[in-house]
């Protein structure tokens, strides 16, 4: 905890990353400061409650992150700011999929249920003889090059994926963009104030940039 | 389509990033050099994926390695994988907070196995690296090394990788030792004496010299990743120009995206 660095508080515009103890906070942080934005990293329930923006990062297995969420009685200051307050959230990899009603990593737990669906492994079937995790750069079919995806003037851009399991929503609300693994599935999300991304954008080099600065003018 | 990747391996030993031949190791310059003199910020830019590992022949220390990682990686934005000596949860952890997404071990993968175990339930298995230094012995038969290529592990190399199968670990680093450093690029061999790397992602590594050494790695199907480690082969604007001519050889296989300059500004 010592290595990081806590800002100060009194900024406009705040940007909050949840430090839960399993996103790979520095990452996250550098590009936001490259971008030339602050952001305050913290497990502060309080400061939770009252950010501005908040993204929600996560590598490492579903039931652990939820359960450490819990632990660090983060759960309810998250949903009060996104859920009363409205305020922006991202998430990110596991952070986008710990926003769905449950999950089936680990055994069963329940997300945060900030989008109606659940977390499932890859099969074997929809794998159809692909490598699982799915890792590497992969192309992202993107139908509109607005909001979330502004200055995207291609169909197509390439983001950075590490994963085995996958969100699948109940419905099509929000799915903004797709990627194919052996199957669809969706790696954009918006709904609202509700953000999240499977690829991580803070690995996919300008894209990933790209996406994050619309984040943060969002 | 999943593209494949191009990374390029730092290695560290003590302060100092290393040029490694056949796993002998020489001094090249320390992180101040690597910034200033090998550009290092401008080439991030030109790979899919970093991986730096503490190779440090005599105690390391960790807590300067981790600042040092954590000074490499502030200005990259690709994965990292990061590792050498990893014995414990807790320098897993301390290396996912300077900087990386994904470990590297190698020792514990035959010494401590229920060690790889805890580390792919408590980051995932697509946080866990296997690395498999490989030498080809006087018999003519390849063997697993462990401890930075010092300590032969003596079984045959298939059953001495048969963890695979426990799915604790999400990617496999296959390094050439016989290859290492030498630029004759890399020894496709290894890989029929490998079971069970149809199931996850494989990590070429050892012997690449040039651009041509890189695409035959990528043109190989049982490869998702190339890896190279010599700082020399690709110094200057080198892996920029060995991407450009796998852009021009095969485009389908890297991923592309616009430059820094047309994002930011």
């Amino acid at each position: 905890m010592a290595t990081l660095v806590y800002r100060v508080l009194n900024v406009s515009s705040r940007v909050v990353v949840i430090d839960y103890g399993m996103g790979n906070i520095w990452s996250v942080t550098s590009a936001i400061k490259f971008l030339g934005e602050d952001c305050l990293v913290t497990n502060d329930p309080h400061i939770i409650q009252k950010a501005d923006k908040l993204i929600l990062p996560g590598v490492g297995s579903f039931r652990r992150a939820m359960h450490t969420l819990e632990d660090k009685k983060l759960i309810d200051p998250l949903l009060e700011a996104v859920k009363v307050r409205k305020r922006n959230i991202l998430g990110i990899c596991l952070g986008f999929q710990m926003m769905a009603t449950s999950g089936t990593e680990d055994g069963f737990s329940y997300g945060l249920g900030l989008i109606a669906g659940s977390v499932e492994r890859f099969t074997q079937d929809e794998l159809k003889g692909l490598k699982s995790p799915h890792i590497g750069f992969n192309q992202v079919v993107i139908p509109d090059g607005s909001g979330f995806f502004a200055g995207f003037m291609d169909q197509v851009a390439d983001f950075y994926f590490v994963h085995s399991y996958r969100l699948l929503p109940h419905t099509l609300n929000g799915q903004i963009a797709l990627c194919k693994h052996g199957i669809n599935f969706v790696e954009a999300y918006r709904n609202e104030n509700i953000f999240g991304t499977q690829f991580h954008p803070e690995k996919s080099q300008t894209q990933g940039l790209r996406l994050l600065r619309n984040f943060l003018a969002s | 389509m999943l593209k494949k990747r191009l990374i390029f391996t730092l290695l560290y030993d003590s302060g100092y990033f290393m040029l490694s031949r056949n796993f002998r190791l020489q001094r090249v310059g320390t992180l101040d050099w690597l910034q200033h003199h090998y550009n290092f910020a401008r080439i991030a830019f030109f790979i899919d994926e970093l991986i730096v590992l503490d190779v440090s022949r005599n105690q390391r220390n960790p807590d300067v390695f981790c600042d040092t990682l954590k000074a490499l990686t502030a200005g990259c934005f690709v994965p990292i994988a990061a590792g050498g000596g990893i014995r414990s949860i807790e320098d897993a952890h301390r290396l996912l907070r300077s900087g990386a997404d994904k470990i590297v071990v190698n020792t514990p993968l035959f010494e401590t196995p229920d060690l790889i175990a805890r580390l792919a339930e408590e980051f995932g298995q697509q946080c866990v690296v296997g690395s498999v230094d490989v030498k080809r012995d006087s018999d003519f038969l390849y063997h697993a090394y462990i401890a930075n290529g010092t300590q032969k592990i003596d079984r045959n190399i298939t059953q001495a990788i048969s963890w695979i199968d426990e799915g604790h670990v999400g990617e496999l680093y296959v390094n050439s030792m016989d290859r290492d450093g030498t630029g004759q690029g890399y020894d496709f061999d290894i890989l029929d004496r490998l079971p069970g790397i149809h199931s996850i992602p494989v990590i070429l590594a050892g012997g690449a010299g040039n651009g041509t050494h890189l695409l035959a790695g990528l043109d190989d199907v049982r490869v998702d990743a190339v890896a190279t480690a010599h700082l020399f082969n690709f110094l200057g604007n080198g892996l920029q120009k060995a991407r450009e001519f796998i852009m021009e050889q095969q485009a389908k296989h890297l991923a592309s995206w616009p430059s820094v300059q047309d994002v930011i500004m």
